[in-house]
């Protein structure tokens, strides 16, 4: 009797989430013909950073790796992408794939070194890089523009209008997400979620855990990269607060609002903050204060995230399930 | 190069490292007792440097405002610490480093936007109080005299502080709290009071700090992610948890920042990060720290 | 003979927490290593499987030297474990906490794209139903009762198909009637797949019901080893073990 109520209200679930889903792509479809240019180009940047945050979630929300400079490999993409167009002549769209490239390479070489630490030490050596690269790109005038950034992308027409871009960055960011979908629910990425709860014993059911690590870390900065390469299309430029802390510090927020153990929830926290934030300082020069308390609510109140709290729901009704079941068979 | 202008620069490298050791040394005791990174201990810097000028420009008529302002200040700072410690803090001890990081991260926007709407975005300035004030001729170079008060204050407070910790009895508690939590609290030990003065010790250190910086430079905003940044490299080289490695951290890093201005001048920065790295990878514990 | 140690030593500041230790295991033997608290039980299982290095001594199992392998690489030789303190992943159904074990032993990690949800599903369910986890697979492993959290990890370490299984006191914080279940289980699991046993334990009542041959450690050293009734015979032992009434009482 439990047995056929839980069947058939798991399977109500998986529905409802299949639901969500075939919508959610429809509305996204749709949405250009729906809303006008400014809110259009606002989507774009949320779907850019849903692909960040879901970058830096493989690491930070699967793996358990605490990294304070994601924003370094961002900028790595973004950066690349406006060197080749603007120093060569090479086609948009391999400008666009070399990104996620080099930022995958930079990323084997961080982690190289990163991994051979944990914790604390590991947080620290992050940080350390992405301070790195930003010193890079912020001094090396005559190559990365220096303080100035990089102005003017050569994009193909077809690109050059804000709903075709979005378009673009739509197949881009969700071609990717489903990647990532599939490395999270991947023997691979059970692995990861095994080194997050508890590495030792990970070792000890014969897995290199360094190893693991330092994939999750080239796989994390490739997708990051992807998304730096995407936004340097989608703002016609770069700048070096692409690799600033500040905008680690945002990916960081996005994920843990959204929910860490959950794929969705770097997508909706990126929906969720960047839809904050322009309001919030729309209203008030104070969004950091706001911020700020936002993060500290978060981490006292609810760890879980968004999706952390819809899934807590998800599963007290489940067990409410059970427990009544109990009770009607008495077991 | 001259020897003048040699010695100019180590002097100025190491009176801005005593200003960073005081806020590194209250980092590291902190994260050695609590095991917490404390993000916001440059914030609190911040806040302290902001209360030193709201003391010396609101009593500037009081004959030797400053010397009150350095007594006062820092306890102010250690107040509002101590009321982090309590209300927050306490709650994050038994979580991951993830959320430690993040709840500190967001008291430094907090405490940020605190010091933006209290004191607004302009920049203040404290006087060089006298008998401080002035200059003396070194080696033919006229050096502040302030400078050399700072560096003699950063050396005091390190002297000060190991002599707390290693004879005196509240200073062992803190050493048997950092050395073995559990035991400590078997022993009757009221673990979470050591906590909550250990971290009102870091607080004051920073605002002791914030209190004799300004007027060797500005109060303004952005002070707080201007030292955090070094506070960190000093820890890391010099290991967490240690406070002769933090004295020694903040004297290589004080000498390398400045020295890094004549050589490389635009790569400098990066020479705190490349140590950092080279430290983290080969020496994660530091010159002075325990491997775990 | 399937493990032999020699000369392990290991010591932490000056105290030998294991002292000059040799050991020779046999093949599908139940073996049990006993002592009182601080005797170097456990750092003696950690020297076997790589987590301490030691000071001097060598571990060779099944012939090769292991002693200096990293633990992933004596777990994938065929040295399975579980662990004194509880060590499961608390997040992970205990379904996924068999199958990540499975999957590592299948060498299925480097696959990035195949759904993990659909493979290996019997061999996962296999493991899981032989510590009798089966119908509380879809429970997070952190959530489930201490002695069922304790049978899980016996599951992993089985996951990883070892041929020689170290259990660090699998009964631990048991009820007396789990204490026995799981004793059973072990017991029963250990035949049918011919896994060679060591455990450690404090339940006397378990060293004794099933163990072929036990060994007394005692600060650091190995004082006595024999079958059951020698060792309950023994003197030196009883002396050892005097003071510790729960002990004292099953030795007699």
């Amino acid at each position: 009797m439990e047995r056929m109520e839980m069947k058939g209200f798991l399977e109500r679930v998986v529905v409802i989430k299949r639901l969500w889903l075939a919508m959610a792509v429809a509305f996204f479809v749709v949405l250009p013909f729906l809303i006008g240019k400014g809110w259009l180009s606002l989507v774009n940047e949320m779907l850019i950073m849903a692909l960040a945050a879901s970058g830096l979630n493989l690491m930070l929300g699967y793996t358990g790796m605490v990294s304070f400079g994601p924003a370094g490999l961002y900028a790595v993409g973004a950066y690349t992408t406006a060197l080749f167009l603007t120093k060569t002549g090479i086609p948009f769209v391999i400008a666009i794939v070399a990104g996620p490239i080099v930022a995958g390479a930079v990323g084997a070489i961080v982690g190289w070194f990163c991994v051979r630490r944990t914790h604390v030490y590991f947080a620290l050596l992050t940080l350390a890089f992405a301070q790195i690269i930003w010193t890079i790109i912020f001094e090396w005038y005559g190559f990365t523009g220096g303080d100035n950034g990089i102005v003017g992308m050569p994009v193909p027409d077809l690109l050059m209008s804000i709903s075709h871009y979005y378009y673009f960055s739509l197949v881009v960011v969700v071609i990717c997400l489903i990647l990532l979908w599939m490395i999270g629910n991947s023997p691979f990425g059970k692995i990861l979620q095994a080194i997050r709860e508890n590495p030792g014993r990970t070792e000890f059911i014969g897995i290199n855990v360094k190893r693991y690590q330092l994939i999750a870390f080239v796989l994390s900065s490739a997708f990051l990269g992807a998304a730096g390469s995407l936004f340097c299309g989608f703002s016609d430029s770069v700048f070096p607060d692409y690799a600033h802390w500040a905008k680690s510090t945002d990916m960081i927020v996005i994920c843990l609002l959204g929910g860490m153990y959950n794929f969705a929830g770097p997508i909706i926290g990126s929906i969720v903050y960047i839809l904050l934030s322009k309001l919030i300082s729309s209203y008030t020069m104070y969004w950091m204060l706001f911020l700020g308390i936002i993060v500290v609510l978060l981490v006292l109140f609810m760890r879980g995230g968004i999706m952390g709290f819809i899934s807590e729901k998800l599963s007290s009704k489940i067990q409410e399930i059970r427990l009544r079941g109990q009770y009607d068979t008495g077991s | 190069m001259r020897i003048e202008v040699i010695a100019a620069q180590a002097l100025s490298g190491l009176s801005v490292g005593m200003v960073l050791f005081l806020i590194a040394a209250g980092l590291s005791i902190i994260f050695g007792t609590l095991k917490v990174l404390n993000l916001a201990h440059g914030s609190i810097y911040m806040v302290g440097a902001f209360i030193c000028y709201t003391f010396t420009s609101t009593f500037a008529h009081v004959i030797g405002v400053f010397w009150w302002t350095l007594i006062l200040a820092p306890i102010a700072t250690a107040l509002v610490g101590g009321l982090i410690e309590i209300f927050l803090l306490r709650r994050i001890y038994a979580e991951e480093m993830l959320y430690q990081y993040i709840l500190t991260f967001g008291l430094i926007l907090v405490l940020g936007e605190m010091c933006k709407l209290i004191w607004g975005v302009g920049y203040h300035t404290v006087s060089v109080p006298w008998p401080v004030n002035g200059s003396v001729p070194i080696l033919g170079i006229s050096f502040p005299v302030y400078n050399l008060f700072l560096i003699g204050c950063g050396i005091a407070v390190f002297v000060g502080l190991l002599f707390f910790m290693h004879y005196t009895g509240l200073g062992s508690t803190i050493r048997a709290v950092t050395y073995n939590r559990e035991m400590a609290n078997a022993l009757g030990i009221n673990v979470p009071m050591v906590y909550t003065g250990v971290f009102m010790l870091g607080c004051w250190l920073a605002g002791l700090a914030g209190t004799l910086m300004p007027p060797m430079s500005v109060v303004a905003l952005g002070a707080d992610m201007e030292v955090i940044i070094g506070c960190f490299i000093i820890v890391v080289i010099g290991g967490l948890g240690s406070l002769p490695g933090a004295f020694i951290g903040a004297i290589i890093l004080g000498l390398l920042t400045s020295f890094g201005i004549f050589i490389v001048p635009r790569l400098a920065v990066a020479f705190g990060f490349i140590l950092m790295i080279i430290i983290l990878v080969i020496r994660p514990w530091g010159l002075m720290g325990k491997p775990e | 003979m399937i493990l032999e140690a020699e000369g392990l030593t290991k010591s932490f500041g000056g105290l030998n927490a294991v002292d000059d230790v040799s050991l020779q295991i046999e093949e599908k033997e139940l073996s049990s290593i006993i002592g009182p608290n601080g005797a170097g039980k456990t750092t003696l299982f950690n020297l076997l499987t790589g987590h301490t290095p030691a000071d001097s001594g060598r571990v060779i199992f099944r012939g090769r030297d292991i002693t200096e392998l990293p633990p992933h690489m004596i777990c994938r030789a065929g040295v399975g474990r579980s662990f004194q303190r509880l060590n499961i992943f608390p997040r992970l159904t205990a379904f996924d906490n068999v199958q990540v074990a499975v999957f590592s032993a299948q060498r299925k990690g480097g696959s990035l794209f195949s759904r993990a949800e659909k493979m290996l599903r019997e061999e996962a369910d296999e493991v899981l139903e032989s510590v009798g986890l089966d119908d509380k697979k879809e429970v997070q492993g952190g959530l489930l009762a201490h002695g069922d959290q304790k049978r899980l990890e016996i599951g992993i370490a089985l996951a990883c198909q070892p041929e020689l299984l170290l259990l660090d006191e699998p009964t631990a914080g048991m009820s007396p009637k789990e204490t026995i279940e799981t004793t059973g289980l072990i017991e029963k699991l250990a035949r049918e797949r011919g896994l060679t046993l060591i455990f450690v334990e404090h339940d006397m009542n378990v060293v004794f019901g099933i163990a072929d041959k036990i060994k007394v450690m005692h600060q650091g050293r190995i004082v006595f080893e024999g079958k059951p009734e020698d060792v309950r015979a023994n003197d030196e032992v009883q002396r050892i073990y005097l003071g510790e009434e729960k002990t004292q009482c099953c030795l007699r």
